[in-house]
């Protein structure tokens, strides 16, 4: 379970990086994009509304040559000057040059002569010339019409007058749609003449707008100077309130953006107004068809992103998998461990901290495995010990000669004291070998040091006296059974018993401290140096050395070496025993264990 | 088990790329699925100015929501069964939707209903059914266009000679109709009981017919003030015969719909006022309608697109200019 965590929260963690840093880069990279990406649509509508407005005036240019052209010419001004002193050949003549110019150019839909002023009512309809088909004037032809015109041309001066766009109804049977130039001509006297005007036919214009796609709903309108519209591919919608454009704000802008909302969708409005005719050329696009690149761009970010975040999953997987497989080895190691199985390798194959961690584990559980090793060598060693001091208890010749002095007592009659030696010797054996615990009371050891120097003193009667004195404070505490009584023995048989002179044994116990001071001293033939130092050199040998040299002469030997050892064993080595002896006075042997609470067990 | 995760993750990932893929197809893919539309009119586009207007309503609706549409219609509106099969056939294809001129409100219900059945929708243009069966019903409010051919013709009328209230003829087109029936309606409510009405011819929307009617009427007629012609063939039709009779000053001829002719006409002052409908609106606002329906939308059951009173006095005004006069080329 905790290894899975490991791996989904290190899977988490890239995949919540990854998904941060796509989205931040991504959404200010976009926005960059966007903005730039407008601001180069709006310079190219911009210049492409530049390019449109050039066009229109090129024709407004055109037609302005081609009045001036009609203007000049002789037939033209004279008959201007005096129409109705013109013959019908010379009407015939002029009409025909006017057609003339509108058959070399098709997108001329009619030249126009009126003679005359018809703004003040002066107009003389019979003497129109008109370059159309049919070239014959339209009889209903309402000359209040051209008023407007005329006045507006007049008014221009050497400029001309441009209309926008409509119906001219100025030839019989025919409705074209133009757009009108009109001029005043002016006689050499500077008296005004009439009016010259040039169709351009609007077909023209429309077929320059109308086959314009930007994007796939995008479009140009063209205003004229007041607003009215000129040209725009859903005029009778706007006619029918079914559109509507934001005609009067383009109007005030008249070049420039602007920025607007139809039917949910961004519109941008790009206005370029002409010189020459103060028309508003407009180009209407959407925001979202000059964002189509920006929509391929989101496409492609996002599978880039989805790309990075799937390669995220897996090298965040293969990360937290090389990670945890050796935590996991380690894991599954460490529960052979909990098992007790401490007989193996921890190995784990990788070169990181874990790698470490595991050879940390490793030289643990080694080090767990040798302390477990040693325990059991230990307790063995301590068996053995513990039966060689029963053994040593059971010493066979102690026990042959009470024995044999129990034989004498009853021969001389002595029953009572048979008996009392006889039940000493009962109660020592008990003492020494009923007990389970290997730890007994210094209150136990006491009374069993009584009762064996009891029996030892009816064998030595006068020669052997003794004293046994523990400071009452230690005896709560415990001791290990069998720790005195060897040095006891010795006491007797290498101290006292070689001495010509009675002796006595004296067992002294006190507190030192943390630790317990046993001294049993003796004032029998002591050793020399020599001796002395071999039974120190003995205490120090190890057991095995001990158990190599077998059977050593004087048992004595045996039992004291039992004794430190079974001390350094429970204990530690900082406990033991020292002996001190000087010959001809005597014989010192000092027990030091640690104090050890009677409530063990 | 622990695999799930990443495993749940990158089919997550592959998921959201397919998505994005299709999405980024859809909307970049320039053969983007445009539903079929199919128009079928009264008469040919080509040999009607009005029928011409409304197909190209059509077509730039067509163009601005997105559909494709196939127009049709029968050699003239009086083929009522030509325009059944045409009909019949345009449901056999299956289209999303079907925009229809009905040329009789009676004999095209059932195979609207068909249509219907099959999961079409159908708006009609111009001309209804007498049932409720379409989607969607754009058009003239013929009753209304009706009335104010009649206040026209009040305004027009010279009073009768011998006193009394001036005598005025219909001329209509095609009986069953709902057009015709309609605008004269409107107009016998408009007129009610100011004018003494010398009953209704029908010209089978023919000009011959309606010349030949008109030259009988007048002939019988000696007192006659002024003639309603409902639609184009027989305005066209009454003209000619009102100027060949030279009585155009006395008679006052009020028409419906325009063509360059019958501005010619009122320019003339042969035709006093044109009660000008609004086809190409009528053509767009229907595709509007298809869009509006395909997307679920709730259809507004009927629009009226309106008519307008043109005479000799605002034919030129720049708004109406456009509606009257096609531009050349087109």
């Amino acid at each position: 379970m905790r290894i899975r965590r490991i791996q989904s929260t290190l899977v988490r963690a890239f995949a919540l990086i990854v998904v941060m840093t796509i989205a931040l880069l991504g959404s200010v990279s976009l926005n960059f994009f966007r903005k730039t990406l407008v601001d180069s649509a709006k310079q190219s509508t911009m210049q492409f509304a530049a390019q449109l407005s050039r066009i229109v005036d090129n024709y407004i240019t055109y037609m302005n040559d081609i009045a001036l052209v009609v203007m000049g010419d002789e037939d033209v001004r004279a008959y201007m000057a005096e129409p109705a002193a013109s013959s019908p050949r010379d009407r015939a003549r002029i009409g025909l040059f006017l057609g003339s110019i509108r058959r070399v150019r098709k997108d001329i839909d009619g030249v126009f002569l009126v003679p005359g002023a018809p703004e003040t009512g002066g107009a003389m309809p019979d003497y129109v010339i008109a370059s159309s088909p049919g070239a014959k004037v339209n009889p209903d032809y309402d000359f209040a019409r051209f008023a407007s015109a005329s006045a507006a041309a007049s008014a221009s001066g050497d400029r001309p007058f441009v209309s926008s766009a409509h119906v001219e109804n100025m030839v019989d049977g025919r409705y074209p749609w133009v757009i009108s130039l009109v001029r005043e001509l002016v006689g050499a006297d500077g008296a005004a003449l009439g009016y010259i005007q040039v169709d351009l036919n609007y077909a023209i214009i429309e077929d320059l707008c109308k086959d314009i796609q930007l994007g796939s709903s995008g479009y140009v309108f063209i205003l004229d100077k007041s607003g009215d519209i000129v040209y725009h591919p859903r005029q009778q919608l706007i006619y029918g309130n079914l559109k509507t454009e934001r005609i009067p704000e383009l109007l005030a802008l008249r070049e420039g953006f602007l920025t607007s909302e139809v039917d949910g969708r961004d519109i941008l409005y790009t206005a370029k107004s002409s010189a020459r005719t103060g028309w508003i050329i407009v180009v209407v696009s959407y925001v979202s068809e000059l964002l189509a690149g920006s929509r391929r761009a989101i496409y492609t970010f996002l599978l880039l992103a989805i790309l990075c975040f799937t390669v995220s999953v897996f090298v965040s997987s293969f990360v937290s998998v090389r990670i945890s497989r050796p935590i996991e080895a380690l894991r599954r190691s460490m529960q052979e461990v909990e098992k007790g199985n401490f007989d193996m390798d921890i190995t784990v194959e990788c070169s990181n901290e874990v790698y470490q961690l595991a050879r940390d584990c490793d030289i643990a559980v080694k080090k767990v495995r040798d302390l477990i090793e040693q325990n059991r060598r230990d307790s063995e060693q301590r068996r053995l010990l513990e039966l060689r001091a029963l053994q040593a208890q059971i010493n066979p010749h102690f026990l042959y000669n009470t024995l044999d002095s129990i034989i004498w007592m009853v021969e001389l009659g002595e029953n009572q004291r048979a008996i009392e030696v006889t039940s000493s010797l009962a109660r020592f054996f008990r003492l020494g070998i009923n007990r389970g615990s290997e730890i007994i009371t210094i209150r136990t050891e006491i009374e069993y040091l009584e009762t064996y120097l009891s029996i030892q003193k009816t064998r030595y009667k006068d020669k052997l006296d003794y004293e046994i004195s523990f400071q009452p404070e230690l005896y709560g505490y415990r001791i290990l059974k069998l720790l005195v009584q060897p040095l006891v023995e010795n006491a007797i048989y290498h101290g006292i018993k070689n001495k010509e002179t009675p002796g006595v044994v004296r067992v002294y116990g006190e507190r030192e401290g943390g630790t317990m001071l046993i001294r049993v001293s003796d004032d029998g033939v002591g050793m020399d140096a020599e001796r002395l130092g071999e039974l120190r050199a003995s205490l120090s040998r190890s057991p095995d050395a001990e158990a190599r040299d077998g059977a050593e002469s004087s048992g004595g030997g045996v039992g004291v070496r039992n004794v430190q050892e079974r001390i350094a064993l429970y204990f530690g080595s900082a406990y033991g025993l020292a002996f001190e002896s000087t010959p001809g006075v005597g014989t010192k042997a000092t027990v030091r264990i640690p104090l050890v609470e009677e409530t063990e067990p | 088990m622990k695999n799930r995760g990443i495993l749940a993750l990158v089919a997550l990932a592959l998921v959201a790329a397919l998505v994005i893929t299709l999405a980024y197809r859809r909307d970049s893919g320039p053969a983007r699925g445009r539903e079929k539309v199919v128009a079928i009119f009264k008469t040919g586009a080509g040999a009607n100015a009005f029928w011409a207007a409304v197909g190209e309503g059509v077509e730039s609706g067509a163009k601005d929501f997105g559909l494709e549409v196939s127009i049709r219609a029968p050699r003239d509106e009086i083929y009522v069964d030509e325009q059944i099969r045409i009909l019949r056939d345009a449901v056999a294809e299956r289209p999303a939707a079907i925009v229809l001129a009905a040329a009789d409100i009676h004999r095209l219900v059932d195979p609207v209903r068909d249509a219907k059945a099959l999961g079409i929708a159908v708006v009609c243009v111009d001309s209804f059914l007498e049932s409720e069966d379409a989607d969607a019903k754009v058009g003239t409010d013929n009753f209304e266009a009706g009335q104010k051919c009649g206040a026209a013709l009040l305004r027009d009328l010279r009073a009768r000679p011998g006193g009394g209230k001036p005598r005025v003829a219909v001329m209509s087109y095609v009986q069953g109709s709902s057009t015709a029936i309609g605008r004269e309606s409107g107009l016998r409510d408009a007129l009610a009981d100011r004018a003494d009405l010398a009953g209704t011819s029908y010209s089978s929307s023919d000009d011959a017919i309606a010349y030949r009617q008109a030259k009988e009427i007048l002939a019988r007629e000696p007192e006659l003030a002024g003639i309603a012609a409902l639609n184009l063939p027989t305005t066209l039709g009454a003209a000619r015969a009102l100027v060949e009779s030279g009585r155009q000053g006395e008679v006052a001829l009020v028409a419906f719909d325009n063509s360059p002719e019958v501005m010619r006409l009122i320019e003339r002052g042969v035709i006093r006022d044109a009660i000008v409908q609004k086809p190409f609106n009528m053509g767009y606002i229907s595709m509007e309608e298809v869009r509006g329906l395909l997307a679920g939308k709730r259809p507004s059951p009927y629009t009226n697109t309106g008519s307008v009173d043109v005479d000799k006095a605002n034919m030129f005004d720049p708004e109406n200019q456009k509606l009257l006069f096609p531009v050349a080329g087109q």
